[in-house]
């Protein structure tokens, strides 16, 4: 039975294997399901094993047991609005603009995200005002922002509800928040960067080794000989670089900020380095990027077992990247162009990787980002990307 | 085991609110002789389940705490060599120290299985250990003995005990862990949930002093920045500080203002952050 609900769901990504397939069967048989929202709850129990496919769940359950299309016009879903948008915007840029409400040339400055963003915020007004403002946005329903919310890690508006037959709960869509995309918070980032340690005997010698002690104590003929050994303790040594500048990073300052909150209580030894957009001679100690300069030919001389991590965006005009004076500030002189910079330190730290908290869908985008994935492996800021670039960090060159 | 439809049935205990989906979850686990792993945020009541089903089943309830440092078999049975060195040494116990398995010691996995009637066991926070001691564990749940290997003993459980696991962990565990495993996450209790909550606790909370503390609890979790937000147990335990003040009254919250703050966050850079913000609020 519900062979097909089986399909669907491996089809769309959840991750359900036939064991547990068998199983809701021998559910089934004895009986303990005895409704179609007994089955909603028991089925997901027994399938799906981790709430980030709750919502891909809810989103099958309903289109199998009420026929619902799995994207509706009412519940479309935020990343297909985004995806006919920007079709929408390379086509007709004109119109776009026009259904914005800004004028072409103001819209040609944007880059796709901000683009989303602005479109967002003025669905949010929207929603807020209740009145039905232009057509073109109209259609997309107030549902999409009402539901999915926009503050980070926050749970959904509408509260959970109860004594709703279960085709309505799933459509409800109660588990958006949990889904493989949402946003990182930080318990989820140290779950994430836990592994990124090196542990080292370091210190006085004050534990003991048990089986060395044995061992001793028999070459000994019973007289007994304890062994001491160093602690281990975790010596890993992190270099942390963020982009904080410019409007092009402004959406992602939240999340960034969580990875720094983070970083700077988990690890020990841990510098952090600020600069705009990309590297050139130096990158800075302080925040305002003025005061406390380190030139970049200076990391040699730091361990090369250090971790590099650099969290931006990657996204800028093609020339700040491959131009030998391509820094965008007045009156900054480089002999090398940015590019070089970044191959200079990717040589420098083997173990580096490049955050970037644009989803990784949407790098191809921007050619900037590709020309960077060439020289440093890239992952996105997400609780997937996180763990691979942790991975890649403690891999052994 | 007995037939479906006996009179295991979990409803529900007297200090634990459940919602029916969970109730049904618990149902269909115990049916189907699985454990149920269970994940949340702190603070939704995943280890109170486990206390919950046990009352309401009325069944003894075992409690494994799991440490990052714990070894399977701590979990089974420890061999007492201590004990037994001394007693054949001075000999002054009861013991019969030629027999060892008068030294073996059930772990709390070892007495949910030696136990004459049916157990609730609850292994708190499996996220702690390593993936080896999950595998491992739930190889021995699986089939429902383990080997004594001093004294060459098949341990097997008398009744098959419901088993509850929680993990914090925003981390999948892994893949065969979960295969053997019924999933449920909950959710943050909303405020209407909340509210249910706060009557079990408190039978005779006043309807205006229950509402503002909410609406104020629920804006505090909103709160930009917090490390830790304040849960449940926060929640709880504010509103028994509140009401245990005699020169509190509802009015100074819904002014904005919002006295022991310190009982809702818990880290001192929490609490800076969340009194810039309420201080801000009020302005």
């Amino acid at each position: 039975m519900f062979v097909q609900f089986f399909y669907m769901l491996r089809e769309r990504g959840v991750p359900v294997t036939p064991t547990s397939f068998l199983r809701l069967q021998k559910a089934l048989s004895l009986g303990v399901i005895g409704s179609i929202d007994d089955f909603y709850t028991a089925a997901r129990s027994i399938l799906v094993k981790s709430e980030r496919y709750f919502d891909t769940y809810d989103q099958v359950f309903a289109h199998y047991f009420r026929g619902a299309t799995i994207s509706e016009m009412g519940d479309v879903e935020l990343t297909d609005i985004a995806k006919a948008l920007l079709e929408e915007w390379l086509k007709h840029p004109q119109e776009m603009a026009e259904a914005l409400g800004l004028d072409e040339e103001q819209l040609s400055r944007y880059t796709p995200e901000e683009l989303i963003r602005y479109f967002l915020d003025r669905l949010k007004e929207q929603k807020e005002a209740h009145h039905g403002g232009n057509r073109w946005i109209g259609t997309g329903g107030t549902s999409p922002v009402g539901h999915s919310g926009d503050h980070p890690g926050g749970m959904r508006v509408g509260g959970t509800s109860r004594n709703k037959s279960a085709v309505k709960v799933a459509m409800e869509r109660r588990y958006r928040d949990y889904s493989q995309e949402g946003p990182l918070t930080e318990i989820q980032m140290s779950e994430a960067l836990k592994r990124l340690r090196r542990m080292i005997p370091h210190g006085a010698r004050d534990v003991v080794n048990v089986d060395k002690t044995i061992y001793e104590t028999m070459r000994n003929g019973g007289e007994i000989s304890i062994v001491f050994d160093r602690r281990l303790s975790d010596r890993l040594k992190v270099i942390l670089m963020i982009d904080n500048g410019g409007w092009s990073m402004d959406p992602y300052i939240g999340i960034v900020q969580t990875l720094f909150n983070y970083a700077r209580s988990q690890f020990k030894d841990l510098k952090i380095y600020y600069f705009h957009n990309t590297l050139y001679s130096s990158v800075w100690l302080d925040p305002q990027r003025h005061l406390r300069p380190e030139a970049i030919e200076e990391f040699t001389r730091r361990d090369p077992e250090t971790r590099l991590i650099i969290a931006g965006d990657a996204a800028m005009a093609p020339y700040e990247l491959m131009g030998a004076n391509g820094a965008i500030y007045v009156g900054r002189k480089d002999s090398q162009s940015s590019e070089e910079r970044l191959k200079f330190l990717a040589r420098t730290f083997r173990h580096a990787v490049w955050l970037n908290p644009q989803t990784e869908s949407s790098w191809g985008y921007t050619w900037t980002i590709g020309a960077i994935w060439k020289i440093f492996p890239m992952f996105e800021l997400t609780l997937d990307g996180l763990e691979k670039a942790v991975q890649h960090l403690m891999k052994r060159h | 085991m007995k037939p479906i439809g006996e009179p295991y049935r979990f409803q529900g205990a007297s200090k634990y609110v459940l919602d029916d989906e969970l109730a049904k979850i618990v149902n269909v686990s115990m049916a189907l002789e699985m454990p149920l792993l269970l994940k949340g945020e702190p603070g939704t009541g995943k280890t109170m389940l486990a206390y919950a089903i046990a009352e309401s089943l009325a069944m003894p309830l075992i409690v494994l705490n799991v440490k990052s440092s714990m070894k399977l078999l701590d979990a089974l049975y420890q061999y007492d060599t201590l004990t037994r060195l001394n007693d054949s040494r001075f000999g002054d116990s009861k013991r019969d120290v030629s027999n060892i398995e008068e030294y073996i010691r059930m772990g709390k996995i070892g007495q949910a299985f030696v136990s004459d009637c049916r157990t609730v066991l609850l292994i708190d926070e499996i996220d702690k250990a390593d993936t080896d001691f999950q595998d491992d564990m739930l190889d021995v749940l699986d089939q429902m003995q383990f080997d004594i290997m001093e004294i060459d003993k098949t341990v097997t459980a008398k009744n098959r005990p419901v088993i509850i696991i929680t993990s914090n962990a925003k981390k999948d565990l892994s893949d065969p862990f979960l295969g053997r495993c019924n999933f449920h996450h909950i959710a943050f209790p909303d405020p209407e949930m909340m509210r249910m909550i706060l009557n079990v606790h408190f039978p005779d909370l006043s309807e205006e002093l229950a509402r503002a503390s909410l609406h104020t609890f629920y804006r505090l979790r909103e709160f930009r920045g917090i490390e830790k937000k304040p849960a449940t147990r926060e929640l709880i335990n504010w509103v028994r500080a509140l009401q245990s003040d005699p020169d509190f009254a509802v009015k100074t919250l819904e002014n904005g203002e919002i006295p022991y703050l310190g009982v809702l966050f818990k880290k001192s850079l929490d609490l800076n952050l969340a009194l810039q913000q309420a201080g801000r609020a009020r302005k």
